[in-house]
């Protein structure tokens, strides 16, 4: 199979912006063509992600985004998460029918409702609706369940806050940036029991592109391509009574990365991970399913230090979701958290420990209903 | 399945989604509605290509490079193509009967959508005699300007201008 | 370049007025007939593709969730892409990149559409921005008359040759869709008829507009191997290309289509295609509007510009012609958006592999099918043949 590299890349901030989006998607995909020195017809085939839950009160966003992502008669189209466009695009290259593919993901968080206004439209309006179930709901459900099973403790789960947020302050591009304690997550206002405020993802902004490359092409327009090693997604039954929270297709998601990337144990062989995290305790869980630590241990796991930006294994040195929430892009934002790691280019909230191999996590949809994951290495 | 009784009507629930937004109208097109404030329409021009973008764009979608000059163009155009609405349907600006028209303003490189009016609507046939494709069209402002695209009240064929 | 990729089995709901199943039902009934047409099962589908138009459509988004167990994806990689009308193009090329990318062998694709459950105008006009155009739109058929008014105007087409030819297509379009058991409108129409219509929006009338329906459509990927090993007729892809155009209406000139003219080029020269009137035998091309269609047939090849009435007057284009367009009735008669384009890919398979029954163009090697989509924005070609 064709290889496929991460030849540059460009994030807009999470922080609300007055500009317009269209704007705000011009300016982006010009940063990473004038890094990759390749002008807009130059490109083989664009992808782009964005929304039609309701976002920006634009159906067909792939209509106003065209323009801003340099489609204009290009081969492109469009996903609906920005996992899929950054899996999409990986596959056209190895298709052998495009040697370079800009994917890039478009969304504007502050000028929508809330983000459970919208989440509430992924259910089906004859028994889930009417119930008042949106992501949030089915997350608190999942907390719970996951407490009580594994005896995690509601401290545990806000010390993932503490990091992440604590993380944030070293990376510009973050939204939520602050140094929060334990009480401080504790007590701040419940939302949806057992989950509180600080322990939900915030909405935000988020324009993000990478430009992709077969190899030989990668080489050629860069020093050191990143490669995608692996990469894989599954999707749980729809109705949240026919799935076992705890139990969902992260590991079949995984498997299918760790496969192509033929890694056997992946906590050995990944040196860091970011997880898409929308809800606190979602980082310890998916930490379980994606087999960096054993059932049950996901809160043994934040104890122990490890996934600290210091650690031995850190884990979301971006600040990951809770940090900064552009629904659709916030996949992608972890896949280029991962390619500034590898680099060595992250700045401030570079990990300490050398990255060479480095996991990309996705999720959507009720608690956890979709997850994708994507691994990079040198 | 089933067999369905054929007497049994189908079950549907009824159902509305309402979701507000704040979209943001960014720097450009924001000063394009303070300049139609002062009865001006302006375009962006790309020094690239040269064209004149009507509306204004901060950037040009064909060179992808910003643009750079605001210029004024002409008050009055030529209409492309036309077309007599009369469909009417749930969250439509307007009620029909109303005209749309693509019309290419004198200095422009682009097609310009807006309404056509200045005359009774109500009959098509009379309508398709005064709106002629190729025909000329000036604009006509309203009198209190709100800073958005309705403040060029419509555009009125030329010869209703000056009867 | 690449490795071959054929489609193995296609399934459709029968189209129209959908009210005696739930959205998820639809979906599940052109899954089972394209599984059963491939004589495989779920176990061998290893990746699905989903597509249909945005959430204010239905009210419901991320619909790749909702029929996460209606596709029989649950367990299984799934990929989402919507391009407005064109979906069904894009989920069909996403289907195909995915199996000739070699990460699947067997990937199901659907599309699918439930008009009925929304307001299909009012959600279309959510399209345009707020700032410029949403004030004047007067949904979708207003949009194409523009287009079909600046091609008469241009071409110095006289208006009543485009009214006839226009009328002659309605008559066959919904001639056709009678032998097409899955075609949601099938009624005979004459050109009298076509003619003194409902005005929508002038000169476009009634008969020369395709419905709202609901409806869904499935086709199976495959690859070389696993088409030649399970398949006694695959349709290979031939060649597949999509475009889009500025947002802004204004921009292009829609009356020679850059986006449709420029995709059709590129499909034809990857299927090895120089005289696409000679060399296509049947096209089904997206047909929401008589005039349109004759548009379309310009940008294609078929026929010079300005053209297209004399050749439509002359037959070129019937079941009996030249080159039979819309042997299913096309979009005219049968519309639910997500699943159209699909649908066009569809019936172009049924037709090269002569399983299309009654509407049948005998001896059917190659087929060109096509979507459009946006505001007259994005056109999607995909062109299958019986020979690989």
């Amino acid at each position: 199979m064709r290889r496929v590299g991460i030849t540059q890349l460009a994030q807009s901030s999470g922080v609300e912006s007055k500009e317009n989006l269209m704007d705000l998607t011009y300016w982006v995909n010009k940063e990473v063509l004038d890094k990759v020195g390749l002008q807009r017809d130059e490109l083989d085939c664009i992808i782009i992600a964005s929304s039609d839950i309701f976002h920006s009160g634009l159906s067909c966003a792939n209509a106003f985004d065209w323009d801003g992502a340099g489609a204009f008669m290009l081969e492109a189209t469009r996903a609906e998460d920005s996992m899929f466009s950054f899996i999409y695009g990986c596959m056209r290259i190895m298709s052998g029918h495009f040697d370079t593919v800009l994917v890039t993901s478009i969304v504007k968080g502050s000028e929508n409702a809330e983000n459970d206004a919208l989440t509430s439209f992924f259910a089906d309006p004859f028994y889930l609706r009417p119930l008042g179930m949106n992501e949030t709901t089915a997350a608190a459900l999942q907390m719970r369940a996951y407490m009580q099973r594994y005896k995690i403790t509601e401290e545990q789960c806000a010390k993932v806050v503490v990091k992440n947020l604590g993380n944030a302050v070293f990376n510009p591009h973050a939204h939520i940036k602050k140094k929060v304690s334990v009480e401080d997550v504790l007590n701040s206002k419940v939302i949806c029991d057992p989950l509180k405020a600080l322990e939900c993802a915030p909405k935000s902004d988020g324009v993000v592109s990478i430009i992709l490359a077969s190899e030989d092409k990668a080489k050629e327009l860069c020093d050191k391509p990143i490669w995608v090693k692996g990469f894989g997604s599954a999707m749980d039954h729809f109705n949240l009574g026919d799935r076992d929270l705890l139990n969902g297709q992260l590991p079949i998601a995984a498997s299918h990365a760790y496969k192509m990337a033929g890694i056997r144990q992946p906590r050995k062989r990944i040196d860091m991970a970011e997880i898409c995290e929308p809800y606190a305790f979602q980082e310890l869980l998916w930490c379980e399913k994606l087999g960096f630590c054993d059932e049950g241990e996901g809160g043994k796991l934040i104890d122990s230090g490890e996934t600290q930006m210091d650690g031995a294994f850190p884990i979301n040195p971006s600040g990951g979701v809770l940090a900064m929430n552009p629904y659709v892009s916030r996949g992608m934002y972890r896949i280029v958290e991962c390619a500034l790691q590898i680099r060595g280019k992250a700045g401030e909230h570079q990990v300490d420990k050398k990255v060479k191999t480095a996991l990309a996590h996705g999720t959507h949809g009720f608690a956890g209903q979709c997850h994708s994951v994507v691994i990079l290495e040198r | 399945m089933e067999q369905k009784n054929s007497e049994e009507k189908p079950r549907e629930i009824k159902t509305n989604v309402l979701v507000p937004y704040e979209i943001a109208v960014g720097q450009t097109w924001s000063k394009f509605f303070d300049y139609l404030k002062e009865e001006r329409i302006m375009g962006k021009r790309c020094y690239k290509c040269k064209r004149i973008l009507v509306p204004p764009r901060t950037f040009c979608p064909r060179c992808f490079e910003e643009t750079d000059e605001w210029v004024e163009v002409s008050q009055e155009g030529i209409i492309e193509t036309w077309s007599y609405a009369t469909l009417k349907f749930y969250g439509q600006i307007q009620d029909p009967p109303f005209i749309s028209a693509q019309i290419r303003l004198e200095g422009a490189d682009t097609g310009f959508l807006h309404r056509i009016a200045g005359f009774d609507l109500s009959d098509f046939e009379k309508a398709n005699k005064i709106v002629k494709l190729g025909g000329k069209v000036k604009a006509v402002w309203r009198k209190d300007k709100r800073g958005d695209i309705t403040d060029l009240d419509y555009f009125a064929p030329v010869e209703i201008l000056s009867l | 370049m690449g490795r071959a990729v054929a489609i193995i089995g296609t399934g459709q709901t029968k189209h129209g007025r959908r009210n005696d199943v739930s959205y998820p039902e639809l979906v599940r009934e052109a899954v089972i007939a394209a599984l059963e047409d491939a004589g495989i099962t779920f176990k061998d589908i290893e990746g699905v593709v989903h597509g249909t138009m945005p959430s204010m459509m239905e009210g419901i988004s991320d619909t790749h969730l909702y029929f996460a167990d209606a596709m029989g994806a649950v367990g299984k990689p799934v990929l989402k892409t919507e391009t407005c009308g064109s979906t069904g193009q894009s989920i069909a090329h996403c289907g195909f990149y995915w199996v000739a990318s070699g990460t699947a062998d067997i990937i199901l694709v659907v599309g699918s559409e439930k008009m009925f459950e929304g307001d299909g105008q009012a959600t279309m006009t959510t399209v345009a921005d707020p700032w410029f155009t949403k004030q004047f739109s007067a949904g979708a058929p207003m949009v194409f008359t523009m287009q079909s008014m600046e091609w008469i105007y241009r071409f110095k087409i006289p208006e009543d040759k485009a009214r006839d030819a226009a009328a002659i297509i309605s008559v066959s379009n919904h001639e056709n869709a009678l032998k097409n058991p899955y075609a949601h409108l099938r009624q005979k129409v004459t050109i009298e008829e076509v003619k003194n219509a409902m005005i929508i929006t002038y000169p476009v009338r009634l008969m020369d507009v395709c419905p709202a329906s609901d409806g869904a459509c499935a086709i199976i990927y495959a690859s070389e191997d696993k088409a030649k090993k399970i398949c006694k007729k695959p349709a290979w892809i031939k060649g597949l290309s999509f475009r889009g155009e500025e947002f802004f209406y204004g921009e292009s000139n829609k009356s020679i289509w850059p986006s449709a003219t420029e995709a059709a080029k590129e499909a034809y020269s990857q299927a090895g295609i120089h005289d696409p009137l000679k060399e296509l035998d049947v096209a089904e091309i997206y047909n929401p509007f008589t005039y349109q269609e004759m548009i379309f047939y310009e940008c294609f090849g078929f026929c010079p510009r300005g053209q297209a009435p004399d050749y439509v007057v002359k037959g070129t284009f019937l079941m009996d012609g030249q080159l039979p367009c819309d042997p299913s009735g096309g979009v005219l008669c049968t519309n639910p958006i997500g699943a159209t384009g699909l649908i066009r890919l569809a019936e172009a398979v049924l037709q090269v592999t002569g399983k299309a029954g009654e509407h049948q163009v005998d001896g059917a090697k190659l087929a060109l099918s096509h979507a459009m989509g946006g505001i007259d924005q994005f056109n999607g070609i995909t062109i299958v043949g019986s020979e690989l």
